[in-house]
């Protein structure tokens, strides 16, 4: 009997194997990251909870490696309040006292720069505190977010407790997506067919022609939804395509993987087995919207045309490079519509810097958007475009939850970037594809 | 192990974090009372008082209850209002860990059609046994066995603290 990709590298982890459905006494983690939301709190009860062990074996408190966590400011920065100045300044001394790294403000979205910096690699098991943490399964990690006690737990030891092996449900995608169709329209799609809790404990593993074919931006933004149908994780086996963006991507940092880091690598056998299988058909996906309040309410385009007010093009689902290209040709030589207030975000310095570099942040600008610095600005609700009661706004983000984005009268819907950009011209749910030209 | 509690309030399906405790006050406080007191704000205002009526409260829900975002500060917001157990037909995963990581009984039955607000409920961890003592009904708990553990044990530190003291002494000075 073969083994899934989610069976092998928590094999790997533990060196025997496991089957889904076990229970683990003990599973050592490769990467923990924390953002400014959970950092914070996580760091001062690791101090308070264990500093007396510490203290008793006669050690200087450590994390159990520092080399293997990461901080990133990244909800409501640069800094929107007292508190959240005051967390962050926490979470930059302890780790300078504990010599890990800290990111800077600005320098992106969590789940963006974990793999676009080459700190979570394919193979690894990598957790933080923040659902939205399976996004790295788009690499071939096996990732997911976990709370507070279990990241301050995390730092001591570097342990997750008492972790079940999940099954895996199959997502087999065949046909090629239509032109004006994207990884979001796709993902959107599956939502609505699976519901909020339809993958619930179970890991969402894609596979299939399609997702052979899409590229490393379109990966992120299905595993990065796959959450949202409770999904435990999701996953896309490595590839030549992965391969090929984790070789950039820790150029600038080490140079080359490892050996080690290359032994971890794994795909599930081909008599791996699912507790599901759902066959999907990526041709017949239309452009999909998600309407308020929950993103398992998927419609195509096609049937909605509701007034939108304003529109966000952002988050960690949705602000990587070709996002903003093709919002930018959609946007070209085109104003947003007098009523609508579009806010950009792209999701990293690196992409900002990019997108600027190659006029894309110029074309966007002369739209009339608003361009904010890289953090999650309006998808968390609290700052850069909070919504009044009775807003509508289409966002690119992942959550579309009553109050989600402030007042809990407005209405959220979530979309692709296309989508986005021609809502924003049209000031209503709009199809992108009149503008796609042939 | 047993708890008895008062169900204070029952939803439907899909209950998320965000409804729980909205975002834009996670960064405002690392207190764990203050997001009590803010407990589900948006979504159901009188949640609080109804769960403060009584010192020993319980939660039901249907399906995917705590689905969304991963914040600990919703176990947070229903436990420190007096709440004992959450008890519904399913759980995520993070939701569920972080309930028993601070000692907030995750209950998982498979129907809590027939349970009512206002009905008095009997916890037995021991034997894995709601019972309904308004409505003399008894629902089989599920749990594997590491759950029932921690649950009994209140979440993991004592356990996490125990690991740390044996790397510690393993390792080199
Ligand atoms: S962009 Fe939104 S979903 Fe992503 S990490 Fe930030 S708040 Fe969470």
């Amino acid at each position: 009997m073969g083994s899934t990709i989610t069976e092998k590298i928590v094999s790997r982890a533990l060196g025997r194997k496991v089957v889904a459905g076990e229970v683990v006494t003990a599973l050592p983690v490769d990467k923990l990251y924390f953002n400014e939301v959970i950092g914070p709190p996580a760091i001062l009860n690791f101090q308070k909870d264990f500093a007396d062990v510490f203290e008793q074996s006669g050690k200087k408190m450590k994390v159990f490696d520092p080399s293997r966590v990461a901080f990133m400011p990244d909800h409501t920065v640069p800094s929107c309040s007292i508190m959240v100045s005051s967390g962050i300044k926490l979470m930059g001394d302890f780790a300078k006292q504990q010599g890990l790294m800290m990111y800077k403000e600005g320098d992106g979205i969590e789940h963006t720069i974990a793999s676009e910096d080459g700190f979570v690699l394919p193979g690894e098991i990598a957790v933080a505190t923040d659902s939205h943490t399976c996004t790295q399964g788009a690499l071939g990690a096996l990732a997911f977010g976990i709370g507070t006690t279990e990241g301050e737990n995390l730092l001591a030891t570097g342990e997750l407790y008492s972790f079940t092996v999940p099954e895996s449900v199959r997502f087999n995608v065949k046909g090629a997506l239509q032109r004006g169709v994207y990884p979001k329209d796709l993902v959107l799609h599956v939502l609505g067919r699976m519901g909020e809790g339809g993958c619930s404990k179970r890991v969402a593993e894609y596979t299939g022609p399609t997702i052979d074919s899409m590229a490393m931006d379109g990966r992120f933004t299905i595993c990065n939804l796959s959450v949202e149908m409770s999904a435990r994780t999701a996953i896309i086996n490595p590839d030549e395509t992965t391969m090929e963006y984790v070789t950039a991507a820790v150029q600038g940092r080490s140079g080359s993987l490892s050996p080690d880091e290359k032994a971890a690598i794994a795909r599930s056998d081909p008599d791996a087995v699912y507790s599901q299988t759902v066959d999907i058909d990526a041709s017949a996906v239309e452009p999909t919207v998600s309407l308020p309040h929950s993103p398992a309410n998927a419609k195509p385009v096609s049937q909605v045309s509701d007034p939108i007010n304003m529109v966000f093009l952002g988050s960690c689902a949705n602000a990587r490079r070709s996002d903003l290209e093709v919002a930018a040709k959609i946007l070209k030589g085109r104003k947003v519509h007098r009523d609508v207030n579009l806010i950009v975000i792209p999701a990293s310095r690196k992409v900002y810097n990019w997108a600027m570099a190659n006029g894309i942040l110029n074309t966007i600008a002369e739209s009339g958007a608003n361009i904010e610095s890289s953090n999650c600005g309006p998808c968390f609700g609290k700052h850069m475009g909070i919504l009044a009661p009775g807003d509508r706004c289409l966002s690119t983000s992942n959550r579309n939850y009553k109050g989600r984005m402030g007042s809990p009268e407005a209405f959220i819907y979530l979309g692709s970037p296309a989508v986005a950009a021609a809502t924003a011209l049209e000031g209503r749910i709009a199809d992108p594809r009149p503008y796609l030209g042939e | 192990m047993q708890v008895r509690g008062k169900v204070a309030r029952k939803f439907g399906d899909d209950i998320n974090t965000d409804y729980i405790i909205p975002a834009y006050l996670l960064q405002e406080s690392w207190d764990k009372q203050f997001f009590a007191d803010h407990a589900f704000e948006y979504y159901d205002p009188t949640f609080k008082s109804a769960c403060r009526a009584s010192k020993e409260s319980v939660v039901v829900a249907a399906n995917n209850f705590g689905c969304g975002s991963s914040r600990e500060q919703a176990v947070y917001a229903i436990k420190y209002n007096n709440v004992v157990a959450v008890v519904a037909q399913s759980f995520p995963d993070i939701f569920y860990r972080n309930c028993l990581n601070n000692g907030l009984l995750p209950i998982q039955v498979a129907d809590t059609s027939s349970i009512q607000e206002g009905d008095e409920l009997l916890l037995d961890l021991q034997i894995r046994n709601l019972r309904n003592l308004s409505r003399d009904i008894e629902y089989p708990i599920e749990a594997s066995d590491a759950a029932i553990e921690q649950m009994k044990r209140g979440g993991f530190l004592g356990y996490v603290r125990e690991r740390l003291r044996q790397k510690l002494m393993e390792a080199p000075s």
